[in-house]
């Protein structure tokens, strides 16, 4: 029988169960398809199906040969009627037979999704007011819930859905045209592995470039949901979004994108427990994050490893980028920075604000970088520490050498087992943290203090830019409550005094702003 | 005393409130030339936490400066 066919008459469902019938095969699913009485809230007495044959049945055909392609099924075929149909006709019919029922279920849901979907089928309604419509199949069609992988859930909007055929791919013929790329080029493409860490404002372009380019494999780690202050920079999420985990939603985008590449998704925080398993399975890494501690563990375990890292930071305007190759004339992060810096430490306190273009820009080229070590090509031509500004149009190419000092070797960078939060003491009114047992310590700069608060009202005023410069200024023995404009700096201030035997040190949560004076 | 052009980032560029100025320093080494403008702009970053690169190069603090050399100071960044 033909895969499929049109029918004037009532579809056979006997002589299809007889076509399909296989002594190899130990299961047979069918679909039958029935004009209902209503549609959208209308009564409807009949219905009149016309399609355009000639393009439709070789659509058709199409669908069959996919699904049985897909699922491996023994065969599969499909009858769709058309002229004037009453209420309880049977419109469609699949069968599917084959080894074993899982294959045979899914095939059928499968075809007839797609030929829901993409079968130009025009549908006429008569309703029982004696009114009639014509509805294209298409048109009223739920988007092919089969279109590459499973486990698509964006929402075509109407009329856009039909003009995306289900098998359809990217064409990466505009970068194999490229003499770097070719043919080989793309199988190195399919064939490689990228780890990327954080799906923010870095990751987001590299990501999407990374699918689009036909990456074979891309691991996603962001343990952070979507928030509504993400998306200026973030533009593979939507409003619909915020409150949801990063990696699961950037995972779903990017299948819509391209639904050739696996992605693997990690939906916690990258860490010294769990980077070097992770990344031993993928060939480099991208590190898009957005702290100093998880781009030294990303870079340790690349070193561990022997595996090229594409590294890039931004503040404000600024960008810095920079790659290591596992390579005996490479530096690593810590050549660079032999102090690894603190979080919270260097920076000022209010929030940094950023323009989303300065990320995306600078994401955009490590997904170039990432690209080139995936092809082989060079990446560049000397290691080296690439500084942007974007707001006065600078490009600084700093070269960066192997420091001999250096033994690329791991770090316990967060010595602070510390957990952050048990710092962190809230107080309604200055006047109450005054009154506790604690001594209050305000680390503001001068200025700041000059500036926002001339009284001083904190007695002990110690900047913390001397503590960074070695001050000794602190008893160990004391009882602190260290104070900043925002609670950011003390924060950081007092997991680093912890961390240096101080045994009562606390961060006033939030800062001076989340007080009342 | 020689004529430098010195560049700044990030939070440096904030402090400096420039991104790039000329001075004539008697400074001999790049840490000295630090020290001169962060009491100058009240830069709150110990030398230890920062990078020098001289005429595109990372260096050492206690390299020569000469004249007309183009000195940059850059803290790292974090943000993604």
């Amino acid at each position: 029988m033909q895969p499929f066919a049109f029918s004037t008459l009532p579809i056979d469902t006997a002589r299809g169960r007889k076509a399909l019938a296989d002594p190899a095969c130990g299961g047979y699913a069918t679909f039958e398809g029935w004009v209902r009485d209503h549609n959208e809230g209308r009564a409807v007495r009949h219905l009149e199906y016309e399609a355009y044959a000639a393009l439709a049945e070789r659509e058709g055909e199409r669908i069959v040969a996919e699904a049985v392609a897909k699922y491996g099924v023994q065969h599969a075929a499909c009858i769709h009627r058309i002229g004037d149909l009453a209420l309880g006709e049977m419109a469609v019919w699949v069968g599917v037979s084959s080894r074993h029922r899982a294959e045979a279920f899914a095939a059928c849901r499968y075809i007839i999704d797609e030929v829901k979907h993409r079968v130009p089928i025009w549908k006429k309604e008569h309703y029982v007011d004696g009114d009639s419509g014509w509805v294209n199949c298409e048109r009223c069609a739920q988007p092919g819930e089969h279109q590459g992988h499973a486990g698509r859930t964006h929402a075509h909007p109407h009329g856009h859905a039909a003009m995306t055929p289900s098998h359809a791919a990217p064409d990466f013929s505009r970068q194999i045209a490229l003499p770097e790329v070719g043919a080989a080029g793309q199988q190195r493409l399919r064939a490689g592995s990228v780890l990327v860490i954080g799906a923010g404002g870095l990751g987001v372009p590299v990501l999407q470039y990374l699918a689009a380019a036909g990456v074979g494999r891309i691991g996603i780690v962001d343990g952070d949901v979507v928030e509504a202050s993400n998306l200026h920079r973030q533009p593979l999420y939507g409003v619909a979004d915020i409150g949801k985990a990063k990696a699961a939603v950037a995972a779903a985008r990017l299948r819509e994108l391209n639904p050739e590449p696996t992605f693997a998704v990690h939906a916690e925080r990258a860490g010294a427990d769990n980077l070097v398993d992770w990344l031993s399975r993928y060939d480099l890494v991208v590190d898009c994050s957005d702290n100093f501690a998880t781009k030294f563990t990303v870079n340790d375990a690349a070193v561990i490893l022997g595996k090229p890292a594409v590294f890039a930071s931004v503040y404000q305007y600024e960008g810095q980028l920079q790659v290591y190759l596992p390579r005996d004339d490479w530096p690593c992060l810590r050549c660079l920075w032999p102090e690894a810096p603190r979080d919270g430490l260097v920076g000022n306190c209010a929030q940094a604000g950023v323009l989303g273009p300065v990320p995306a820009a600078l994401g955009a080229m490590q997904a170039m970088q990432a690209l080139k070590i995936l092809l082989g090509l060079q990446v560049e031509s000397a290691p080296a520490l690439h500084v942007f500004d974007l707001l006065g149009m600078h490009w600084r190419t700093l070269k960066a050498a192997r420091n001999p000092a250096c033994d690329h070797s791991p770090r316990d960078l967060q010595s602070d087992a510390i957990d952050p939060a048990v710092l962190e003491l809230e107080y309604a009114s200055l006047a109450a943290a005054l009154a506790s047992d604690l001594t209050l310590v305000d680390i503001r700069e001068s200025w700041e203090r000059a500036r926002d608060d001339p009284a001083g009202q904190i007695e002990w005023h110690l900047p913390l830019s001397e503590f960074l410069q070695g001050s000794t200024a602190l008893p160990p023995e004391g009882r602190y409550l260290i104070v900043c404009a925002h609670g950011v700096r003390s924060l950081a201030l007092a997991v680093h005094l912890r961390s240096l035997g101080y045994a009562a040190v606390y961060s006033l949560a939030g800062g001076l702003a989340a007080v009342d004076a | 005393m020689k004529k430098i052009t010195l560049q700044y980032f990030a939070v440096l560029r904030e402090q400096a409130g420039c991104s790039e100025e000329r001075l004539e320093t008697a400074a001999a080494t790049p840490a000295e030339l630090y020290e001169e403008v962060r009491a100058r702009h009240g830069f709150t970053l110990p030398l230890s936490m920062l990078r020098v690169a001289v005429n595109e190069e990372f260096r050492d603090w206690s390299s020569p400066l000469e004249a007309s050399d183009r000195v940059v100071f850059i803290p790292p960044v974090a943000g993604g």
